[in-house]
């Protein structure tokens, strides 16, 4: 019993003393994602893309000869753990960027951190509009793209649909859903479209069993079917509603995590035709030689098509690589701030002739948006289906206007 | 709100019961007979869809993978309960200690599966057999739910005669009652609680392959699916077969008809219906008793 | 006179590693986890006050866990700095109000059913407070909650957590050693023979039920000055989940064990999470461990050295 004792502890101690601890004299990056659970492949992705992207920066070089290093730690999706590991990346490890996360939760708690620290944060893949409106503090940047950019897209999009339609909407109930509802809502408002809202509905979020709402969508009869999902839900919801048929009486359009990757390789075959998809990155649009090269520099390193999470991180990467170029060193945090935001950067997802750019007044990456409808195409296996007939939307239309920052302002507060 | 709006909710609702029910039933089985409080349920659920996933891709047949995600689940609970469980029975406090093992169960299971499978979703189409839809007059059924409702029932079926009219079945029950008498009488009861526990995790293997297709099979899908069958679990009564298919369709039902006329609230009722029957009927809907107090 | 010696030696072990981290210099970050490990331990400590004690399984403790944080929170975030320390103090009288009500229903029941619906009721509470997003804004969480002047910074806010948090253990711990602690262990032992000595068994469970959910509260209205951020998950099952685990590993039968446990567990936590993506298996591993070899968690270990080396020593143990 003592030995046993003796031999577990020892064994445990050598375990737990193994951590990666970050070399000298490099420029440090300390990057939380969801590296489990249901948020996993996202963290996975970005995990490899910053990979990539830390050797091309490292190989055309930094000032002063320094690399960059990032390490990546899995935050659980959970709030309280990631403002703990964020801080102890500042007081610990002396990184001189936060990067990262994936749940706008998450952000909203780590922001706080960046803030109190006055350490950059830059985010990657989360689209609460808060973090560059409401919640904004000077040391958050965002390069991906927020709710508000996706749902003024897709109405937009609607609003080219034409005629007077009936819309019904269905997304996890949560701030997420809710957000992208109202800023439907509001892009209508703004551009004069006339729609009737026939039903919402508010499954909670990894709802398993959405059968109860799709036989209650159905009997609404909406002509547009608008929704807000994220993930497997998505998948989930489009399995089990397509054997009610619901595709073939309505339209479904989901603008803001419709078109990501990961729908089109879990679906194969069982992707319906006719969706109209929105994402934050689309692996075969824009057809320009940058996305292109980031799809299969991706593909040679992991074996598999990215999700759109690995754009976001991969961008990040090459964000703060250039701010530190510009600035000559990585220290001086106020420079920094100074470099980032009159950044112009060009990002895999850049419409030829464009490039996006940082609204310095709320750190959003100011960037163009593309919708398309599912149509058949095995060009990235395991998909079967992917997005075509692409619509774009300039960037400058599509950016969040102060009317609904300070709209932000006053009811969430 | 037509008539055919609340058929069509209803036979929605009683597909989505009969999915809680295959999940459920093996959990009130470990809870009622083998008396195990077996919190990792879900990760049998869990491995059954990737072992049914794997097995599809290596025989490119739905029922094989149905097949062998409930054997595969089955074998391993046994194992677990062999090497694991039986060794803390009789244990003071035994009940807590059933707990911290169960959970770390999932720990180890979900991360063994995402080490394994990868943490991308994997998904499982329907058998070609079962793949289109009943249209009756307006209310469509797509045939693979309806498949999974006769599969509930024939499971009920099946359980309550084994259990109650066969030999095999009352030295089960005997011995969840009254291990040392029934062990006095020659039956090795440990063997007899093992394979018990292996068919309550065979039958959450079953549901997990069965639900994965509609689904999807990702590492977090254990947890997730664990509250909502405890909830059937106890509203029907531990160990209660029938009681358990009352309280899936009861949850079902009450979802169904929660998002028609309480979309705000829809989420939250399924607590409240396991609140209101725990007051009034704490060992269950079919259960005489008022208080689950031995006293 | 030799076990009252025996007795104080946790304390002093308390004092000397939670004291002794208001003189760490430059370890913001150590501070920061005993922060969180002396507040998880209040949290662990009054739970064990029903579990270990009492024999009551609840899984539902983290209600007030987050009825705490969140009156606090709200209070702060809504009213201004000053009113966090009023709001701390408002926690306990409304999680005593709220526990009578919930402790009522739920006491009623016995075994796996009282345990389900002290889940319950837990995970209405959730559900409630992510729904209701206007009040508590949800998913979201509150954020940048405001504290007086005087408990801004690290080692400020340490030290006042710390005579908090010390002076209500030592309230669980002196009630743990008086005749009502000792009722309470006779309930979990047998609580038809306590009915028979003319106590009642339900107000004595009620009684422990309150007085645990009041100092879980006072926990949870601590935890938001720690980050200034809160969250919905805080209800969660998994949340109450983890206390149990963390009581279990230190040891249920001991009063220090779940202060152990916690601080195991948290520690555990920030290392394995730097080194691996697979943290989630290395921790079942060791409860794994724990259980089929270390059923008595780490207190039990401590014992049986105890027993161990008064063995080696020739002295006669006290039975």
């Amino acid at each position: 019993m003592n030995r046993k004792f003796v031999a577990i502890l020892s064994a445990l101690l050598v375990c737990l003393t193994y951590s990666v601890s970050f070399a000298a004299e490099t420029i440090k990056i300390g990057a939380l994602y969801p590296m489990s659970g249901r948020g996993g492949l996202y963290g996975q992705d970005s995990e490899a893309a910053i990979k990539i992207a830390v050797e091309e920066v490292n190989a055309r070089g930094l000032p002063g000869g320094r690399k960059l290093e990032v390490k990546v730690i899995d935050d659980q999706s959970k709030p309280a753990y990631a403002v703990t590991v964020a801080k102890r990346y500042i007081t610990e490890d002396k990184v001189n960027f936060l990067l990262g996360v994936v749940s706008s939760a998450v952000a909203l708690a780590v922001t706080e951190v960046s803030k109190e620290y006055k350490t950059i944060f830059v985010g990657t893949d989360h689209g609460a509009t808060d973090l560059t409106a409401n919640a904004f503090q000077k040391y958050y940047f965002r390069v991906n793209n927020n709710t508000y950019q996706s749902m003024m897209a897709g109405a937009m999009y609607l609003k080219e649909m034409g005629g007077n339609k009936k819309i019904a909407f269905i997304g996890p109930d949560y701030a997420y859903g809710r957000d992208q509802l109202a800023e439907l809502k509001y892009g209508f408002k703004k551009l004069g479209v006339k729609a009737d809202f026939v039903g919402e509905f508010w499954p909670k979020l990894y709802e398993p069993d959405y059968t109860s709402y799709i036989t209650a969508i159905i009997a609404a009869k909406p002509d547009i079917l608008v929704s807000g999902f994220w993930g497997g839900d998505t998948v989930a919801f489009i399995k089990q509603a397509k054997a009610y048929g619901l595709f073939s009486k309505m339209k479904y359009a989901h603008f803001d995590a419709g078109g990501n990757y990961e729908l089109f390789s879990a679906l194969g075959d069982d992707c319906p035709e006719g969706l109209i998809l929105g994402s934050k990155h689309h692996n075969n649009w824009p057809d320009t030689k940058e996305n292109k090269q980031f799809v299969d520099k991706f593909h040679k390193a992991t074996g598999r098509y990215p999700s759109y999470a690995a754009q976001g991180a991969y961008v990040g990467i090459l964000f703060i690589a250039e701010a530190v170029k510009k600035v000559g060193n990585a220290e001086n945090t106020e420079a920094l701030v100074k470099a980032m935001e009159g950044m112009k950067l060009k990002m895999p997802e850049d419409p030829p002739g464009f490039t996006s750019y940082i609204d310095p007044a709320t750190h959003q990456m100011v960037q163009a948006e593309s919708i398309g409808i599912t149509e058949k195409n095995s060009k990235y296996p395991p998909a079967k289906y992917m997005l075509g007939k692409f619509k774009d939307y300039p960037a400058d239309k599509i950016t969040p206007d102060q009317e609904y920052i300070d709209l932000l302002k006053k009811t969430k507060k | 709100m037509s008539i055919e709006t609340i058929i069509s909710q209803f036979v929605g609702g009683l597909s989505v019961s009969m999915l809680l029910f295959l999940v459920a039933s093996g959990l009130t089985l470990i809870f009622g007979v083998a008396k195990v409080f077996n919190f990792a349920h879900g990760s049998f659920y869990l491995l059954g869809a990737y072992f049914s996933y794997q097995a599809i891709a290596l025989f490119n047949n739905f029922w094989a993978g149905v097949i062998a995600a409930t054997i595969g689940a089955g074998l391993i609970g046994m194992v677990l309960e062999i090497c694991f469980i039986r060794k803390i029975r009789g244990r003071s406090e035994e009940g807590a200690f059933q707990i911290l093992l169960t959970y770390a169960f999932i720990l180890i299971i979900d991360d063994a599966v995402k080490f394994i499978w990868g943490p991308e979703y994997k998904t499982i189409q329907k058998p070609p057999s079962l793949a289109g839809t009943l249209e009756i007059g307006t209310v469509s059924l797509p045939k693979y739910n309806l498949f999974i409702i006769v599969l509930g029932i024939v499971i009920v079926i099946v359980a309550w005669y084994l259990l109650s009219r066969t030999k095999t079945g009352k030295i089960i029950q005997a011995a969840s009652t009254d291990s040392q008498m029934v062990g006095l009488l020659g039956v090795n009861v440990s063997m007899v609680m093992s394979l018990v526990f292996g068919v309550a995790t065979a039958m959450g293997g079953l549901a997990g392959a069965m639900a994965a297709p509609l689904r999807t099979v990702t590492s977090g899908s254990g947890i997730e699916v664990i509250i909502e069958s405890l909830i059937v679990v106890v509203i029907g009564g531990l160990g209660n077969f029938w009681g358990a298919l009352l309280g899936a369709v009861l949850i079902g039902e009450v979802n169904a008809f929660g998002v028609l006329w309480l979309p705000q609230w829809a989420s939250l009722l399924s607590f409240v219906v396991m609140i209101v029957v725990l007051i009034f009927k704490p060992k269950g809907l079919l259960s005489n008793e008022t208080t689950g107090k031995k006293i | 006179m030799m076990k009252r010696y025996k007795d104080l030696v946790p304390w002093i072990i308390y004092f000397l590693v939670f004291g002794g981290m208001l003189f760490v210099r430059g370890g913001g970050h150590y501070v920061h986890l005993a922060m969180q490990i002396i507040i998880l331990g209040l949290f662990a400590t009054s739970f064990n006050v029903l579990f270990g004690k009492t024999g009551l399984l609840s899984f539902g403790q983290a209600l007030f866990y987050g009825l705490g944080a969140y009156i606090t929170g709200m209070a702060a975030k809504s009213f201004g700095a000053d009113y966090f320390i009023w709001a701390l103090l408002a926690v306990p009288l409304v999680a005593i109000i709220v526990s009578i009500l919930l402790g009522a229903l739920s006491l009623r029941l016995s075994d796996v059913y009282f345990t389900m619906l002290t889940l319950a009721f837990a995970q209405l509470a959730w559900g409630i407070t992510i729904k209701w997003y206007g009040f508590t804004r949800g998913d979201d969480g509150i954020q940048a909650i405001p504290k007086p002047a005087l408990l801004t910074g690290n080692v400020n806010y340490y030290l006042f957590s710390f005579v908090v948090v010390t002076a209500c253990i030592f309230f669980l711990w002196r009630l743990d050693r008086s005749p009502f602690g000792s009722v309470l262990e006779g309930i979990r032992q047998n609580s038809l023979r306590v009915t028979f000595t003319g106590m009642s068994v339900f107000r004595h469970q009620l009684l422990a039920y309150v007085i645990s959910s009041c100092f879980t509260a006072i926990a949870g209205g601590l935890y938001a000055g720690i980050d200034g951020s809160i969250h919905p998950d805080m209800f969660y099952w998994t949340m109450s989940g983890s206390i149990i685990l963390m009581t279990i590993l230190g040891g249920m039968s001991g009063f220090f064990g779940p202060i152990i446990g916690v601080t195991i567990f948290v520690l555990l936590e920030d290392m394995v999470g730097r080194s691996t993506e697979y943290w989630s298996f290395v921790i079942g591993i060791i409860m794994l461990i724990m259980v089929m070899i270390f059923p008595h968690g780490i207190i039990g270990i401590t014992r049986f050295f105890g027993k161990f080396l008064a063995r080696k020593g020739g002295q006669v143990e006290n039975p």
